[in-house]
């Protein structure tokens, strides 16, 4: 190629009058053991991305993504859980020496040191060697946090109470009269605070599937179910009472 | 037709070179499965950047339906989900995308750690592939609350309290990331604008980086 | 070596690759666009029938009626007013003219301009319609003013959806 002095452009820009030919290397400009980019090796990429592409888009279509219902601030009673890739943080959340008076150890200094050692690799393990047999402290350490990092993620998805965390998350679709005289007295009242606001249940049980009758309603609201329901939870005239009792039969008659 | 648009504008800005370049750089064939099946751990960083050139596209079309507000929000992910033509699959790209992610960034990770790929001169490139996968860790976080459910919310709750133990600036920290003294609104809006604009910002310019590095170094030779 | 005609390696190579490359793009972005242009393929909602006026108000002079409908617009849910020119015509038929000009969507009004009694007359751009909502040709209107679907139950008069004619 033609350069410096008696160089052509074109017009008076900066690019060169004299094109390179489009034309690809020859093969044999690859001597040994390499091989063009496009299209030799891209290929091969591209058919494994295809290969992923197909099971992807079959895991999209087989598991549809999840969706809890609308985020309530008032419901105490949610037990959250991160996303699985933050678990092993989660569960070493729970051990003695990384919470309470040592929350400092599990929430910043140990994934500060194991984030900050990972960030810094190339300088905590300076040597030429290339081998993993070659330079056992490096590997062993990086061993050492994977099977942590796998362990406390299995942890804490065997000691987890998925089926409860399925449904403490549920979309409920109650058809509850809102407006109705019977729910003001239920919203009212500390039913609500228990029993969710579409008689769903949270900490209390679903009033949407109950079977008792009004009469045994009323009872339970006085007297309570021990130990978890109180007694006198209901302070209201007995005409409230009674409509509320009939509101809660009526409205899990409407959602059978 | 189509040779006589791209002289036309190759003599005006000499763009055969361009790519000519990218197209015809040697790879060496160690990296190649098809020759050596044990060289499928190359893959992972390839597929973790297809994975992230997905999550970029589903999560445009995502935001044609989706609204940062904590009145719509839910409403809306609801409606593109159950409502829309294919709302469950884009949704689900976007959902389980960011999963596969961590997934093929951890291999790539180990697979460059084991190898000791990362020693001289490529020390730089490990820093600026660690801080990718910081960058990934944020969106994955942030991602998380946009739908505004249950799950979003608490989890959200749960990582700002973390931020909170750190010693002296900690409870700044949290008010900063929150927007305001509660998980709510303004949360939710600069949770939006931090996952779908700063973070990917960041990532596109580390992946850059990332890039330019490796066409520089070339790949790490065989052990 | 290769011959005219033969396809040598590296074209062959280059095939495959656009084919791969072709479908995975195709893979991808498939459920994306149609996910975006679902609004185009959605079919139009039916809008239920709403009460607006006694058959018996109705007048031989167009009469302004506003009315509630319930409007669905995504996740959003909402009330919205919408009007209705309605007047008996000579055979003594009920007609409900929707007060959107076909111009460029302006209020239509009733002869509220003075040199156009009997009119309907757009205030934008001057367009007008004589009182069957036929549009007064070398007016910027190209259409007479949609109709709304109508039915008139126990003396009451239902309006749906406003129709182009």
């Amino acid at each position: 190629m033609h350069r410096g002095k008696g160089m052509k452009f074109v017009g008076d820009s900066r690019v060169p009058a004299q094109k390179k030919p489009n034309i690809p290397k020859d093969y044999s400009e690859y001597p040994g053991k390499t091989e063009a980019f496009w299209p030799n090796f891209l290929l091969k990429e591209w058919m494994v991305g295809a290969v992923f592409l197909i099971g992807y888009l079959l895991l999209t279509i087989a598991h549809p993504s999840p969706l809890e219902r609308v985020a309530d601030p008032t419901d105490a009673t949610y037990t959250p859980l991160p996303d699985w890739y933050f678990l092993f943080l989660y569960q070493l959340l729970k051990y003695k020496y990384a919470a309470g008076d040592y929350t400092l150890i599990g929430t910043m200094i140990i994934p500060g040191i194991a984030f900050g050692s990972l960030l810094l690799a190339p300088w905590l393990d300076p040597g030429p060697e290339r081998r993993p047999s070659k330079r056992p402290i490096a590997v062993g350490m990086m061993l050492l946090a994977v099977i942590s990092t796998i362990f406390l993620t299995w942890e804490s998805v065997v000691t987890h109470d998925w089926e409860k965390q399925a449904k403490q998350g549920e979309i409920v679709e109650a058809n509850v009269d809102k407006d109705a005289e019977g729910y003001q007295i239920y919203s009212g009242q500390s039913c609500i605070g228990c029993h969710g606001d579409s008689l769903q249940g949270a900490t209390g049980p679903s009033l949407l599937e109950t079977e008792k009758s009004a009469e045994e309603i009323m009872g339970i609201a006085k007297n309570g179910i021990p130990p978890a329901m109180p007694a006198n939870a209901f302070e209201g005239s007995d005409e409230e009472l009674q409509k509320l009792a009939q509101f809660i039969v009526e409205t899990a008659e409407a959602n059978k | 037709m189509l040779q006589r648009i791209y002289d036309w504008v190759d003599e005006r800005l000499d763009i055969t070179p361009l790519w000519r370049d990218i197209a015809d750089h040697e790879v060496p064939e160690h990296v190649n499965p098809a020759h050596h099946f044990s060289a499928f751990v190359y893959c992972f960083g390839g597929l973790t950047f297809f994975i992230v050139v997905i999550q970029i596209l589903s999560g445009m079309f995502l935001t044609m339906y989706y609204v940062p507000d904590i009145v719509n929000a839910w409403e809306s992910v609801y409606y593109l989900q159950n409502e829309v033509a294919f709302g469950v699959i884009v949704r689900g790209m976007h959902h389980w995308g960011a999963s596969l992610v961590i997934v093929m960034m951890f291999l790539h990770t180990l697979r460059v750690f084991f190898q000791g790929a990362y020693k001289k001169p490529r020390e730089l490139n490990w820093v600026v592939g660690v801080l990718i996968f910081f960058v990934m860790l944020g969106l994955g976080f942030t991602g998380y609350l946009l739908p505004w459910d249950m799950k979003a919310l608490f989890a959200t709750k749960v990582g700002l309290q973390i931020a909170v133990t750190i010693p002296v600036i900690g409870e700044m920290a949290k008010t900063l990331l929150a927007g305001g003294e509660i998980i709510g609104a303004q949360t939710l809006a600069r949770f939006f604008a931090i996952h779908v604009f700063f973070l990917p910002g960041a990532l596109l310019a580390l992946m850059g980086a990332h890039f330019i590095m490796i066409r520089k170094q070339g790949i790490s030779g065989p052990l | 070596m290769a011959k005219k005609n033969e396809v040598t390696r590296r074209q062959f190579l280059n095939y495959t690759l656009t084919g791969v490359g072709g479908f995975m793009a195709a893979g991808m972005l498939m459920p994306m666009v149609r996910f975006a242009i679902d609004p185009v393929l959605k079919e139009g909602t039916e809008q239920e029938m709403v009460p607006v006026m006694d058959v018996s108000e109705i007048t031989k002079e167009p009469q302004r009626k506003k009315f509630k409908v319930d409007q669905v617009d995504g996740w959003y849910e909402s009330e919205v007013e919408q009007s209705a020119w309605v007047y008996k015509d000579e055979k003594d038929e009920i007609v409900a003219l929707s007060p959107v000009c076909k111009h460029l969507g302006c209020t239509v009004d009733w002869s509220s301009n003075a040199a156009y009694p009997d009119q309907f007359y757009c205030p934008c751009h001057g367009g007008r319609y004589t009182k069957d909502g036929v549009n007064v040709p070398g007016t910027p209107p190209l259409a007479p003013l949609d109709v709304y679907k109508m039915k008139v139950e126990k003396g009451k008069l239902y309006l749906g959806k406003p129709e182009p004619r």
